[in-house]
């Protein structure tokens, strides 16, 4: 969902320009300005417009990989700050979140990866049988185990867009849409980016444009590899409650969960129909059917709603599935965050991340499995 | 003004059957074999069908042909069904939709919607 | 997958007269409608209960709909009642949900006869019990013969005001008032000649003034509501004189008491379809907004897809029926069922007929054609989207931060993402940003319309024998495309 649209110019020239009005770029530029710092951001057409404006909002620390365990908690804390410490109502929410199996496989992979995660510090409680049903009376029969963590939530990204964007514009956030960048070079003293025919100076420059990241990186000479899933997600018409925790599942892929104003959110990353190179995305009715016909086998209240509408959005991720964050090889007060699993859930904590490296030239989060530099140049 | 005691059918050249009746919030409505319930609800004066979520504000049928969804109502113990799109049965249980309406009997019932 | 050559989409009298003809022809076809019964608005009917004792003045189109109705029961028609069309997941093919039936058909050529609803213009009090369209007010009196109040009052714009007002006064209801933003009456001699084109409409609309005339119904043409007014019910409307301009003259207003109040702006085509199938769309104000591109054969821009009737441009009940015939025709001649000659000698009625029609409604167009900024009656109380209850004035207040597009507006307020898809705010908001930019209606970019079509129950998308999804092994892996 594209947001705010004001329109204005960019400048000749800032301190800090960050190139992207996803929830990486916002949370990026927001916490500069609140540290007092000269902020542009840029967008090419609406902020928010792209994924953070199309995705289902699930914050679920449990389908992560452990290696994202630190990345993941710093998020979720940050998502309930924004609402407690900013003033800035994103729709957060924390009911805890149920990781759901039907099969004897899937129950052996559900305590598989809990061990897994529970080494790295993760808390968690193994549910099965009438103690899951009596905590969530309304899954269906054939879901026999799951693992429940406290900590899972949601934001709602309608809400969240908005607030983020005007609440970055208090904090002294310029943001500017209509304003790509079609390319940057190094400058005297910085980088100089190009937007259409104008030109913007900066000192610093911090790319967070989601799968177009790895273009402006190559006008730096640094390759960023990126593939980009099309992501199908439903909602329903708003309902009375059916469900009171968000739902992830360990051999399908899904993510089911009831919204405040009703509505439920079926998604998970079933695959649509679309090229990030031609910029199409559809769903793919099959698969589509498919993936709500699995909500509703493990909430078969589903079955009495209706579907209000669906949709297809992108997702980029590296091939490691492990996020891009960090300075950019070979280059000074240049940084990127992009391509992380679940990069609303993670971003946040990159912002963060970012943030603190422009500030204080480091971070205090273990960011070394993360380094756009793993990937031959 | 006693808001049953009056019937706002065309009787002229019809026919309409054995009438019977269902409620609405309890009170006993007529209705005939075929009709939808906002016909029949109309028919007898009553056309505040919910109050919506948000503001509590009062609706009633609008488009009349499925398309505004402004008139649903819970019936039978289900939300958000369309009075102008559903036929009248004796003994049926028509009630004002406050909001969202009641939730189906598996789900939670108090507390959670955090 | 079920088979057909020609697959239609609406069971009005569009989609029965295109299937009839089509199916005479020897074609095999598939006709879905949402409705219990065929017919679709203006052919509603009474619930099959209901018994008619002697014919009434309702019963005039009798002979008309009975041929129709013939459709439904031809050998090579297939019928699905409650049915509800709601994607388009591969070219030639239409995925439906119709509870135990519902799945998906593959046909040669595809018929979209979608027909209309009333448009959407929010008004103070618009939303009270007790305000309702004119098309739901004509559906009431088909549809279960029952009349909403005992006093009502008529507003809007356009001949379905007749309509309804002389179906009010026939129920015995007291119809207080009628007022007509356009000055109709003013402009009817200048285009008798292009009216007289259809004598037979012109004939009716005599009878209705008739009526309303006996029954000492005023209809005022310049005259608009600009609120509606009650606590629980609606209680009383204000209309106000409004000049060709569009300009209102508050000081003007008068209060009218009443319970009903049927406010008729107007019809929009249903084009949810033609934005799936994504066929090529133009805008005609005059005609409901935007429509599907059509060649003379009723054919999109997308070979193999005809659009006929309301939902490709309003025309009424007239049109319907013949474009709706020449769709039939055009199609089973394109699928080799008729000749080009027969098919040629079929069709050359039905084009004269259309282009006789064409020229009334040039002259209906004229008569009524609305002061263009009329409709700005909203105030800040105003809700404006219906099933999220936003009002102009939280548009505004968006506004003031900057959210100014219709995709920024919709995001941040939650208008148009409710029941309703769109169908009764998109348009409000359409023009409010025209107004607001001094742009016309057709440049404003809005939200497209997503699947499903209408509301599909989920219970009913699981009634199809879907094969079993494969599922990758780590989740976590990308499945799209690399970015180069
Ligand atoms: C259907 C769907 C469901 C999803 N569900 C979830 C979920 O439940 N939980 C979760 O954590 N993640 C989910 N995701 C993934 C998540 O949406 C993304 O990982 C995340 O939003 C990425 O945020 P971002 O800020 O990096 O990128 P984006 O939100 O894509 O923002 C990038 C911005 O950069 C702008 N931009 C691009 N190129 C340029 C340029 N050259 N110049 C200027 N601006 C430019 C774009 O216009 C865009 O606004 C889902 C994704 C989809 C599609
Ligand atoms: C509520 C209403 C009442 C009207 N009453 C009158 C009247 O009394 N007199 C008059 O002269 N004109 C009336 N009109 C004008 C009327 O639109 C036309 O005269 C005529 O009915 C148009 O015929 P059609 O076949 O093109 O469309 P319709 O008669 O509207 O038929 C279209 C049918 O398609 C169905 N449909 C639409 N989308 C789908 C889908 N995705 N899947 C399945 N089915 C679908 C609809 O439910 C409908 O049954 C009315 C219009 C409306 C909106
Ligand atoms: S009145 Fe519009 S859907 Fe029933």
């Amino acid at each position: 969902m594209a947001m705010s649209d004001a329109p204005a110019e960019p400048p000749d020239r800032c301190e800090i320009a960050v190139v992207g009005g996803g929830i990486a770029g916002l949370s990026t530029a927001l916490f500069l300005a609140r540290a007092g710092r000269d902020v542009v951001l840029l967008d090419k057409g609406s902020p928010w417009g792209d994924s953070s404006g199309a995705n289902a909002g699930t914050l679920s620390l449990q389908v992560k990989r452990t290696e994202m365990f630190e990345m993941g908690s710093t998020s979720i804390g940050l998502w309930a700050a924004f609402g407690t410490e900013m003033g800035i109502d994103v729709g957060f929410h924390q009911p805890g979140g149920l990781r759901v199996a039907e099969s004897d496989e899937q129950i052996a992979f559900l305590r598989e990866y809990g061990a897994e995660q529970e080494a790295v510090g993760f808390e968690f409680e193994w549910l099965e049988g009438n103690q899951l049903h009596d905590l969530a009376p309304w899954l269906g029969p054939e879901v026999r185990a799951a693992t429940f963590c406290a900590a899972d939530g949601y934001a709602s990204p309608l809400i969240a867009g908005p607030s983020l964007i005007a609440g970055a514009r208090k904090a002294g956030v310029r943001v500017i849409s209509n304003a790509e960048v079609t390319g940057a070079r190094t400058a005297k003293g910085g980088y100089r980016l190009s937007i259409g025919r104008r030109s913007l100076e900066c000192e610093y420059l911090a790319i967070a444009a989601g799968g177009h990241s790895t273009k402006i990186a190559a006008s730096l000479g640094v390759r960023l590899p990126l593939w980009v899933d099309c992501n199908m997600l439903t909602v329903t018409e708003p309902a009375p409650r059916i469900m009171d925790k968000v739902v992830t599942h360990i051999g399908g892929i899904m993510s089911l969960k009831q919204h405040v104003n009703g509505t439920v959110l079926i998604g998970g990353g079933w695959q649509g129909r679309g090229k990030f190179s031609r910029q199409t995305r559809e769903i793919d009715p099959l698969a589509w059917v498919q993936n709500v016909g699995l909500g509703a086998r493990i909430a078969p209240d589903l079955k009495t709603l209706r579907v209000n509408r669906a949709w297809a959005g992108y997702e980029a991720v590296t091939i490691d599935a492990l996020p891009l964050l960090g300075r950019l090889p070979g280059l000074e007060n240049a940084y990127v965050a992009a391509g992380a699993r679940g990069g609303f859930h993670m971003g946040p904590g990159q912002g963060l991340v970012l943030s603190q490296l422009i500030l204080e030239g480091e971070t205090g989060l273990d960011i070394s499995r993360f380094d756009p530099a793993r990937f031959p140049q | 003004m006693s808001k049953t005691d009056f019937d706002r059918r065309i009787a002229t050249g019809l026919d309409r059957g054995e009438a019977f009746t269902f409620t609405f919030d309890g009170m006993a409505v007529t209705a005939y074999p075929g009709e939808s319930v906002a016909a029949a609800l109309i028919a007898h004066g009553r056309r505040k069908f919910r109050e919506t979520l948000k503001r509590d504000m009062p609706r009633g049928l609008y488009c009349g042909m499925g398309v505004c969804w402004e008139c649903i109502m819970v019936i039978d113990g289900r939300a958000a069904v369309r009075a102008c799109m559903t036929v009248a049965e004796p003994g049926m249980k028509v009630e004002t939709q406050h909001g969202l309406g009641p939730s189906p009997n598996t789900a939670p019932t108090e507390g959670s919607a955090s | 997958m079920n088979q057909a050559d020609l697959a239609i989409v609406g069971a009005g009298p569009t989609g029965l007269s295109a299937a009839l003809v089509a199916a005479r022809a020897g074609l095999k076809v598939w006709v879905f409608d949402d409705n219990a019964l065929p017919g679709g608005q203006y052919f509603r009917q009474l619930p099959k209960q209901f018994r008619k004792t002697r014919k009434t003045v309702y019963d005039k189109e009798h002979g008309r709909a009975s041929e129709l109705f013939t459709a439904i029961h031809h050998p090579n028609v297939t019928y699905l009642p409650n049915a509800t069309v709601w994607e388009n997941p591969d070219p030639g093919i239409l995925a439906f949900a119709a509870g135990e039936r519902s799945g998906r058909i593959e046909a040669k050529a595809i018929l979209i006869a979608c027909g209309a609803s009333d448009r959407p213009v929010p008004f103070p009090g618009w939303t009270l019990p007790g305000v309702v369209t004119a098309g739901g007010l004509q559906n009431l009196v088909k549809g279960a013969r029952v009349v909403p109040g005992e006093r009502a009052v008529v507003a809007g714009n356009g001949p379905l005001l007749l309509v309804v007002a002389a179906n009010l006064i026939r129920a015995g209801a007291t119809v207080a008032a009628v007022a007509e933003a356009a000055p109709a009456t003013a402009r009817l001699w200048r285009n008798l000649p292009r009216l007289l084109q259809a004598p037979e409409i012109v004939k009716l609309a005599v009878n209705y003034r008739g009526l309303m005339a006996k029954a000492g119904v005023p209809y005022r043409c310049g005259e608009t509501v600009i609120e509606a007014r009650g606590t629980d019910e609606l209680e009383e409307v204000v209309l106000a004189p409004i000049d060709t301009r569009g300009r209102l003259d508050r000081t003007k207003a008068r209060t009218v008491a009443c319970d009903t109040l049927v406010a008729g702006f107007g019809l929009n085509p249903s084009i949810e379809m033609y934005r799936l199938l994504g066929c090529d769309m133009s805008y005609n104000s005059y005609r409901g907004g935007w429509m599907p591109k059509r060649s003379d054969d009723l054919e999109t821009s997308i070979p193999g897809i005809f659009a006929a009737g309301d939902g490709a441009g309003i025309g009424g009940v007239e049109f319907a029926l013949i474009e709706g015939k020449l769709a039939g025709t055009v199609i089973a001649r394109n699928l080799g069922a008729l000749d080009e000659r027969t098919a040629a000698i079929q069709a050359a009625p039905l084009r004269s007929r259309l282009e006789r029609f064409r020229k009334f409604r040039v002259g209906l167009e004229r008569v009524y054609a609305p002061p263009s900024t009329w409709t700005e009656l909203a105030t800040d109380d105003t809700i404006v989207c219906r099933c999220e209850d936003v009002s102009l004035g939280e548009i505004r207040a968006r506004e003031a931060q900057g959210f100014t597009s219709a995709f920024a507006i919709k995001g941040s307020t939650r208008m148009s993402m409710g029941r309703c898809q769109g169908r009764n705010c998109l348009p409000t908001l359409a023009a409010h940003i025209a107004a607001r930019d001094g742009i016309a209606v057709e440049q404003v970019a809005v939200p497209r319309g997503r699947p499903p079509a209408r509301l599909v129950t989920i219970g009913d998308l699981l009634q199809e024998d879907l094969p079993a999804p494969v599922f990758p092994t780590d989740p976590h892996l990308p499945r799209g495309e690399e970015v180069i």
